[in-house]
Parts: C-alpha cells; sequence; structure tokens
C-alpha cells in the first residue's frame, strides 16, 4: 500500500514553543510582509522619489554640457556650490503627499480591521500581551514607512556620493547621511505613531484612512493660510513688510502633520531651503527653521497621544454585528 | 484527577453588573459543558480563565497555574474558539491558521505545517488557500475551532461552537468538538445553551444561572431520578399488566397502557424480577425495560428553578 503524502490527521504539539518574548516579532513580520507585498507601497514610495528624479535629470544635463563644452573651473564652481541639503528639504517637502499615502496604506487598517473583524480575540487568546501587539502593530508600520522613505532619500544620496564627490558632496557635509537618517526616521515614527491612534478609534481601516487624511488636509490647508500670510508679510512695492505677522505665520506654518515634519527637517538639515534650480542665488525668501522644540515637542505629544489612544482601545471585547 | 480549571469564591463585576457571584467550581478532565441560559455567566467565566477579565475577588488556577499570575503560561496551553466571527482580515486560511500559530508560540515552520493539518481535520482542506471573507458561516466556524486547535492545546474553550449553523453544519461541528475530546485527549469546554448539543458532546456538565453554580456533574447523574424508578415498554397494550404489577407492590408512577413508570423497590433487580412476573401473569410481551432517566432539559430545568 502506498504511503499517504502527508500526514493530515491532527496531532497534539509536542514540540518546542518560542519565547513569550517575541510575539510582536510575529506580529510586525505579518505587517511587513503585508505591506512590501502591496505593489502600490512601491508605487507611491517610487512618487516620492519625483523630485529627486528631476534634479538628477538636471544635473546629468549639466554634467554633459560641462564635458562637451569642456566647461572646466566654472563647472567645478556650479557642482561646488550644488546646495544639496535644500534638495533633500525640498524632496522631502514634496514627497509630504505621497508619505500621507504611505502612512495610510500601511497604518489606516492595522488596528481598525482588527477591531472590525473581532481579530484582537484572537491575538489576546494567544500568549500574547497588550504591548506585544501594539509594538508589533506599531513596528508592522513603522519599517514599511521608514523604508518607504528612505529609498528615495537614499537614491538621490548615493547619486550625490557617487557623482560629486570630488566637488565637495562628502567633505562640505561629512554629517549629512546621519542627518537624513534621522530626518526620514524621526518624521516615521510619528506618523506611525498618529496613524495606529486613529485607527485604534475605527472598526473599519478605510474610515480611519478618511478621518487621518482629512484631519492631515485641514491642518494642511491651514498651514497653507499661513503661507500666504507669510508672503503677504514679506512686503510688495506698494506694501511694507510686516515682520511681526511673518513671524508669527512661520512659527504658526509648522503646527501641521506635514508642517512638523517639514519644520522638522528643517531642524536637523541645518537649512532654510532654497528655490529649486536657483538656490540661494535666485534671492526668494524661504521660511526660517523653526526652534528645535517648537517642532519636536508638538511631534512627541501627538506620537504619544496616538500611542496611547492605541493602548485603551486594545480589548479583547468581541463586536456583535 | 485533578481538575483541569479550579475555580474558588470567584465574583466579576461589569461596573455595578455582577457577572459572576462568589462562584466556586472544578471543571474535571474531558468534555464538560457549560450550560446556562444567555447572560448567565458562561462568556464571563471563559474570559476569566483566560485572564482577560479581573475578578474584583476569588481566585482560580487553569492547568495548575494561578489565573491573574501565569496567564501567558495559561493562554500557552488554552485553545479559544470565540462565540463571535472573528479572523484577521486580508489572509487566506493556512496563512490565518500558521499565523494563529506562530502567534501560540510554534515556529514558523511548525506552524505552517499543523496549519494544514488542522485545516485537513476540521474539514477545510479544499478550501485553505481560499480568503477567510469568502468563507460561509459553516466554515467560518470551523476555522476559529482551527485556529483555536492550531498550538496544540491541552484545553479548548468553545464558546457556542454551533452559534448560526444549519443542522448538517451543526452536526458536523459537534461530531468534530467530540472528535477532538474523545479521540484526540484534549479537555474540552463547551460553553452553550443550547442542551442537545452539550448532551451530544459533553460528559460532565456544569449549570450556571445570574453568576451563581446551580449544578454540576456527570449527565448520566443529572439525568437520574430518585428512588430507582423504572420505565416499562410492551409489544402491546395489555389488560391488567398495570394491576397485576400494583397486587406485587409496585405503585404506578405514569402510564398508557403501553409504556409504564413504575416506582422502584430498593433493589433494581428485585423490581425488574416483579415485573418480569407480573408480565407473564396477565400475558404481556416487555419490549423494553430499564431504569428510569430524566432528559438533561428537566435536570436542567429543575436546577435553573431550584
Amino acid at each position: 500500500m502506498p504511503e499517504p503524502i502527508a500526514d493530515l490527521s491532527y496531532r497534539t504539539y509536542s514540540g518546542s514553543h518560542l519565547a513569550v518574548g517575541s510575539r510582536w516579532l510575529v506580529i510586525a513580520r505579518m505587517g511587513w510582509r503585508t505591506a512590501f507585498k502591496k505593489k502600490s507601497f512601491w508605487v507611491f514610495s517610487g512618487f516620492a522619489a519625483w523630485y529627486y528624479l528631476v534634479m538628477i535629470a538636471f544635473l546629468y544635463v549639466i554634467e554633459q554640457l560641462d564635458i562637451t563644452r569642456r566647461a572646466g573651473p566654472m563647472a567645478e564652481q556650479f557642482f561646488g556650490n550644488v546646495p544639496w541639503k535644500d534638495h533633500f528639504l525640498t524632496g522631502f517637502t514634496y514627497g509630504q503627499i505621497m508619505w500621507l499615502s504611505l502612512s495610510l496604506l500601511v497604518g489606516a487598517g492595522a488596528i481598525a480591521n482588527d477591531n472590525g473583524t473581532n481579530a484582537l480575540l484572537v491575538y489576546l487568546s494567544k500568549p500574547c500581551r497588550k504591548v506585544d501587539y501594539l509594538l508589533g502593530k506599531w513596528m508592522g508600520g513603522f519599517v514599511p514607512l521608514l523604508v518607504g522613505m528612505a529609498i528615495p532619500t537614499a537614491f538621490f544620496y548615493l547619486y550625490g556620493l557617487l557623482n560629486f564627490r570630488e566637488y565637495g558632496f562628502v567633505s562640505n557635509d561629512p554629517w549629512l547621511g546621519m542627518r537624513l537618517l534621522a530626518m526620514v526616521t524621526v518624521a516615521a515614527v510619528f506618523q506611525t505613531s498618529v496613524i495606529l491612534g486613529v485607527s485604534s478609534l475605527f472598526n473599519q481601516g478605510r474610515m480611519a484612512g478618511a478621518a487621518y487624511a482629512a484631519a492631515f488636509f485641514l491642518l494642511t490647508f491651514f498651514s497653507f493660510l499661513m503661507f500666504i500670510a507669510w508672503s503677504v508679510s514679506q512686503g510688495t512695492r506698494r506694501h511694507h513688510a510686516n515682520p511681526q505677522l511673518g513671524d508669527i505665520a512661520e512659527r504658526l506654518y509648522h503646527l501641521s502633520f506635514d508642517g512638523l515634519q517639514i519644520g522638522w527637517a528643517k531642524v536637523v538639515l541645518g537649512t532654510d531651503g532654497s528655490a529649486p534650480f536657483v538656490g540661494k542665488a535666485g534671492g526668494m525668501p524661504q521660511m526660517h527653521a523653526p526652534p528645535p522644540a517648537f517642532v519636536l515637542v508638538p511631534m512627541a505629544l501627538l506620537s504619544l497621544v496616538g500611542i496611547a489612544l492605541a493602548w485603551r482601545r486594545i480589548r479583547a471585547v468581541e463586536v456583535v454585528k | 484527577m485533578p481538575p483541569v480549571a479550579s475555580i474558588r469564591d470567584l465574583t466579576v463585576q461589569y461596573g455595578s453588573f455582577v457577572a459572576l457571584r462568589d462562584f466556586s467550581v472544578d471543571v474535571p478532565e474531558g468534555c464538560v459543558g457549560l450550560l446556562g441560559p444567555n447572560g448567565a455567566g458562561k462568556t464571563t467565566l471563559i474570559k476569566t480563565l483566560l485572564g482577560f477579565v479581573d475578578p474584583s475577588q476569588g481566585q482560580g488556577q487553569v492547568l495548575g497555574r494561578q489565573i491573574g499570575r501565569h496567564d501567558l503560561q495559561i493562554r500557552q496551553n488554552i485553545g479559544y474558539m470565540p462565540e463571535q466571527d472573528c479572523h484577521i482580515p486580508g489572509l487566506t486560511a493556512v496563512q490565518y491558521v500558521a499565523y494563529a500559530g506562530e502567534l501560540g508560540g510554534l515556529p514558523a515552520n511548525q506552524s505552517i505545517r499543523r496549519a494544514h493539518e488542522v485545516l485537513e481535520y476540521c474539514g477545510l482542506g479544499e478550501a485553505r488557500y481560499r480568503p477567510v471573507e469568502t468563507y460561509s458561516t459553516g466554515m467560518k466556524q470551523r476555522i476559529k475551532l482551527a485556529q483555536a486547535l492550531v498550538h496544540g492545546p491541552q484545553l479548548l474553550l468553545l464558546d457556542e461552537p454551533t452559534n448560526g449553523l444549519d443542522p448538517l453544519g451543526r452536526e458536523e461541528m459537534l461530531n468534530l468538538v467530540r472528535s477532538v475530546s474523545h479521540e484526540k485527549g484534549v479537555n474540552v469546554l463547551v460553553s452553550s445553551h443550547l442542551l442537545p448539543d452539550i448532551e451530544r458532546t459533553c460528559d460532565h456538565v456544569i449549570v450556571l444561572l445570574g453568576g451563581t453554580l446551580r449544578a454540576e456533574g456527570l449527565i448520566k447523574d443529572l439525568k437520574r431520578v430518585d428512588g430507582h424508578p423504572m420505565d416499562v415498554e410492551l409489544r402491546a397494550p395489555a389488560n391488567g399488566f398495570a394491576e397485576t404489577c400494583a397486587d406485587r407492590g409496585l405503585s404506578l408512577i405514569e402510564g398508557d397502557g403501553q409504556r409504564f413508570r413504575f416506582e422502584g423497590l430498593e433493589d433494581p433487580e428485585n423490581t425488574s424480577r416483579m415485573l418480569f412476573e407480573a408480565a407473564s401473569q396477565s400475558g404481556a410481551q416487555i419490549r423494553r425495560l430499564s431504569l428510569a432517566v430524566r432528559s438533561l432539559e428537566e435536570a436542567f430545568m429543575e436546577a435553573v428553578d431550584a
């Protein structure tokens, strides 16, 4: 009689068990698998790099012109004065809408979908604590978000490193790589914590996503109004500048989800930014970097509120439909 | 044999509502039914065993470990099948059950292997690669059982396992529960308000009402009637059988000409002998003779009324 291809009868398990403290890793791994498997994750991350791609094309053209014309010292002067920090700041700023999309993708349904399907009963009836669940979900969102944010930045950094080293890419700011890492890490921590908190309040991922996106856009609109106020405060040929209004608008501009992150990027990169292509020579005024505490304290508070909300909502309660 | 779970003076409150009041019980090995109407405290008792709720007083042990102190070790050895639908969204059945296995502490390679085994055992082998969201109610009940079983628990807590199932699905689920407990050696605590389900699957029953223990014991003991009365069924109605029995000192409790229940003597064997003699004398043919038992429903109602 042929042997069965597999033993498919139920047997008592007598093998070893993993340490209880490693359950968060199981949950986090599931989050990573789910996020990295989504094509839209890579699409959003790729779109977030559009500014860097344009800059790469621009720099490539200049480089080619330099080679064909043998521009010599003129090209050296141009490439030696590329405001790399400002380009990273601009790329990060222009990528905000894609970071939002990424955070919605990986975080909006993280707890909300579990609430809707009573999955918390499955998690918490296993040797898995509330803290394991929350840490697992947090890491499951944070790592993909960090990867999604870091890829475009790392891509442009590597481009600069490989092509413009001799023009001072590294020597002008040896800590640029670490600054960029801090920029995306803190932003990813902030976004993950806030969206997990929002997610925990709902029973459907799409509702949580809609609520988070609504809050994001409302606050962004507020920042936009502050930007207009700041622009007006800079004065025109007919109107005098109003520095007091400018200062207030500049501070308030940073009190939105993307404003906080842009403010943080300015702080950590140590630049106010400059207009793309023309740089500081263009003479266009830029908002100043806010004091570090002005962005870090609200970011920390919002992150803690998000985590506290999620902590409070994680309960082994059945949702009766 | 030591009890699987032991509860002493347990009181659980939700605000001012007392769900369990000074509740003490020993859950023996085997398949045990937790019987009671809705709101009796069955689910609260299960959640207390799992460490989901903090009792306001009392204590308990599950598989020799203290509730509230060793909850993780307890849950390592318990499988829980909740009453409501529950699954992890976006996964196929095999991914879901394997994930549940990993959460239960199995290494990844073991959990995927056991997921296949358990799904096959629960009758979902053909549908294992389908997303759980597309499952019917019966299949969702089965997968809840599969995720509870995958990590090889010593005790299985089943909360209303036949909830929402059609007669065929119910039959299959009850067969599964019986198979797990009687063939695979897993201790099972089945919570239900459906007496036939408990009677089909369990040997032992715990009856709750209003958060208090009303009765507990082996089902066959609970169904036994005091005084050893005997039920007699004749092949055909026979005149004079009841009178002949009465002449021999057997008092009739109830009868319809073909089926009778007599008050028994102290020794059931004597009662049987006298019944056969009376049948012989009156020309009746006995088709069935047995010690009288009541239905589980009668036993339950008595416990509840008390």
